[in-house]
């Protein structure tokens, strides 16, 4: 009873200090902005904490709207405290964000004349390079392949280990699941052109250091989508299966792979699909391919080459994106 | 009579506390056919797979063919559940992979990892399940998917699996409740069959006592985890019926 009350006390504490902490930060980063005023940041937090005293002392408190249950009260919505603060801080939000970001509607309307090059670049594409642009995707082409080829054993072998369902109840089972679903969703948190820069260090610029990226990235992910798929497969045929007597490996064969390959082939299809895209933007921070072909023609700032560069990527992602939906769609159908 | 199944003081808590069987004692003997009835959450099912170590029992002794079920791990507990064929409500076959695949999946117990992973049956297995298929009269269905069938096939494909395994006992889980009621009275058919030709001990949760009294040659009843009657399906009246099923309980008949 006594932890639960102080508990909330703490909650709607917690909850006010931030927002008035957050109204106070806003309310100088805007100072600072227009006037260029330089004050301690001190400020902000003893403006909050005061603030956030004075309002719960004239029992005003956004904290306790939010985690206490309130009697309903027939105030009108604009006469009540909590729509006031929304408004205020969405506001205050708005402006910063629009400061920070250095919006600037006035250059979007009236600088079009510096896209020009690469307006008609797009619609006079240097059909010459051709050759070069089709060797440099089917190097993207293979490269997204091959990482997801390269990902699959991985992946399927982790999965079984990060499931719930399949791992058992000890503490070497629980351990198993738990390092190995935080790797993958460590791993997979980290962008693909992060592992590209890694891995262009490691193994040097070029179409490798693209595969290993896009392969580190594939692993993570499929290992998550995989054991999620057997987090869902039916346990009756399992059931049936231990009860002949087979053996925990021939149960995982017989009663969960024949549950789960047609998703896994359709998750794989999927990720080579993703891989390929990916693979464009990999190329641009030194994973090789079209990606990299497409940096070297922009900052050569030749425009009609970059055209049909933008041309063919978009061509080949159409492409894998409709057959792969085709496919997948043939393949999840029961 | 031989016993083949011999229950002493079992019981089984779940792990969130729920005592589901509180000192069972039963014995089975070979060849009889046991209809276990009970309401929902009686503890049929627990009882069941406590029975193949499907789940484990907390405390108390099980005998199956004088083979200890609680203590056996392993190849040992294998070699138990061989000898145990196990039906269920929901059928649980591999509903994407083909009826004579499933059937074989029954003699999994007896090949090697390597047999099975290679997907090299004997040929003696094949024409074993081609056999147990006909039994059931789904022969000419052996090479469809088992999602293509209907609900009575099903779990006749299930029966068939079960007798890949020439088991000595067969635990059916409430095997016809999600059929129709002349579907199930033909699913039950089979199993007595077996029970009367291939003299196999048949323990099997109903719901129904028409079907109880029309195969069964005993009825054990449960209640909150506890034998609550036990004889032949003939003794149960109107007033032990209420006892086992409520007060409100009517008898709903299916011929
Ligand atoms: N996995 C489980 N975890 C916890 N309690 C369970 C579990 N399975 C069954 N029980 C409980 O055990 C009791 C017996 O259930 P069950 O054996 O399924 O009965 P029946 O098959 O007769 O309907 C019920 O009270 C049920 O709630
Ligand atoms: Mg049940």
């Amino acid at each position: 009873m006594k932890k639960t009350e102080i508990n909330s006390i703490l909650k709607v504490f917690v909850t006010d200090l931030l927002f008035w902490t957050y109204f106070f930060g806003c309310v100088y980063y805007l100072i600072h902005h227009w006037s260029g005023l330089i004050l301690n940041t001190v400020i902000v937090v003893i403006a909050g904490f005061s603030f956030t005293i004075i309002f719960s002392a004239l029992g005003i408190s956004i904290g306790r709207t939010v985690h206490l249950p309130t009697e309903k009260t027939k105030l009108k919505w604009y006469k009540t405290f909590w729509a006031w603060s929304f408004i205020a801080i969405l506001f205050l939000t708005l402006m910063v964000g629009w400061n920070m970001v250095g919006v600037n509607p006035y250059k979007f309307f009236t600088k079009f004349g510096n896209a020009r090059g690469i307006m008609t670049g797009l619609f006079n594409p240097n059909i010459d390079i051709i050759g070069i642009c089709l060797s440099a995707l089917a190097e993207t082409i293979y490269l997204a392949l091959l990482a997801t080829l390269f990902a699959i054993p991985f992946a399927f072998v982790l999965s079984f280990f990060a499931a719930r369902n399949l791992m058992p109840k000890t503490l070497l089972g629980n351990t198993v699941y738990l390092v190995i679903r935080t790797i993958a969703t460590l791993f997979r948190s980290i962008e693909a052109i992060v592992w590209a820069i890694i891995f262009s260090v490691w193994v040097g610029i070029g179409p490798f250091a693209g595969m290993l990226a896009l392969m580190v990235h594939s692993i993570a992910a499929l290992t998550k989508l995989y054991s999620e798929q057997l987090e869902n497969i039916d346990d009756g045929p399992v059931e049936a299966i231990t009860a002949t007597g087979a053996s925990t490996l021939q149960v995982w064969i017989f009663a969960i792979i024949p549950q789960i390959i047609s998703p896994y082939l359709a998750f794989t299809i999927y990720r080579w699909d993703i891989n390929v895209r990916m693979a464009t933007i990999v190329g641009f921070v030194g994973g090789g391919g079209i990606g990299l072909l497409l940096l070297q023609q922009q900052q050569l700032l030749r425009w009609q080459n970059v055209g049909l560069i933008i041309w063919m990527i978009a061509a080949v992602v159409w492409i894998m994106d409709m057959t792969s939906a085709k496919v997948r769609e043939k393949l999840l159908e029961k | 009579m031989k016993n083949v199944i011999e229950i002493n003081d079992l019981h089984k808590f779940y792990d969130k506390g729920s005592h589901a069987l509180k000192g069972i004692n039963l014995n089975v003997g070979e060849g009889e056919f046991c209809i276990l009835l009970g309401l929902s959450g009686s503890g049929k099912s627990t009882l069941l797979r406590c029975l193949n170590k499907l789940i484990d029992s907390t405390s108390g002794e099980i005998r199956i063919c004088d083979e200890d079920v609680i203590k056996a791990s392993g190849k040992t507990l294998r070699f138990i559940r061989r000898q145990i064929g196990m039906i269920f409500q929901q059928f649980n076959l591999i509903k994407n992979l083909t009826v004579l695949t499933n059937v074989l999946s029954g003699k999994l117990g007896f090949v090697s990892l390597v047999h099975s992973v290679t997907f090299s049956y004997h040929q003696a297995d094949i024409e074993a399940a081609m056999e147990n298929l006909k039994r059931v009269g789904l022969e000419k269905f052996a090479f469809k998917k088992v999602k293509n069938l209907s609900g009575g096939q099903q779990q006749r494909v299930a029966i068939a699996r079960a007798l890949m395994q020439n088991p000595s006992v067969i635990l059916a889980d409430e095997p016809v409740a999600s059929l129709d009621p002349a579907t199930a009275d033909n699913v039950m058919k089979y199993l007595g069959e077996l029970n009367k030709k291939d003299n196999i001990t048949v323990i099997c949760s109903l719901h129904f006592l028409s079907l109880a009294r029309k195969y069964g040659s005993r009825v054990v009843a449960l209640k909150d985890g506890v034998v609550v009657f036990e004889g032949k399906p003939c003794e149960i009246d109107e007033k032990k019926f209420k006892e086992i099923y409520g007060e409100e309980a009517e008898e709903v008949e299916i011929r």
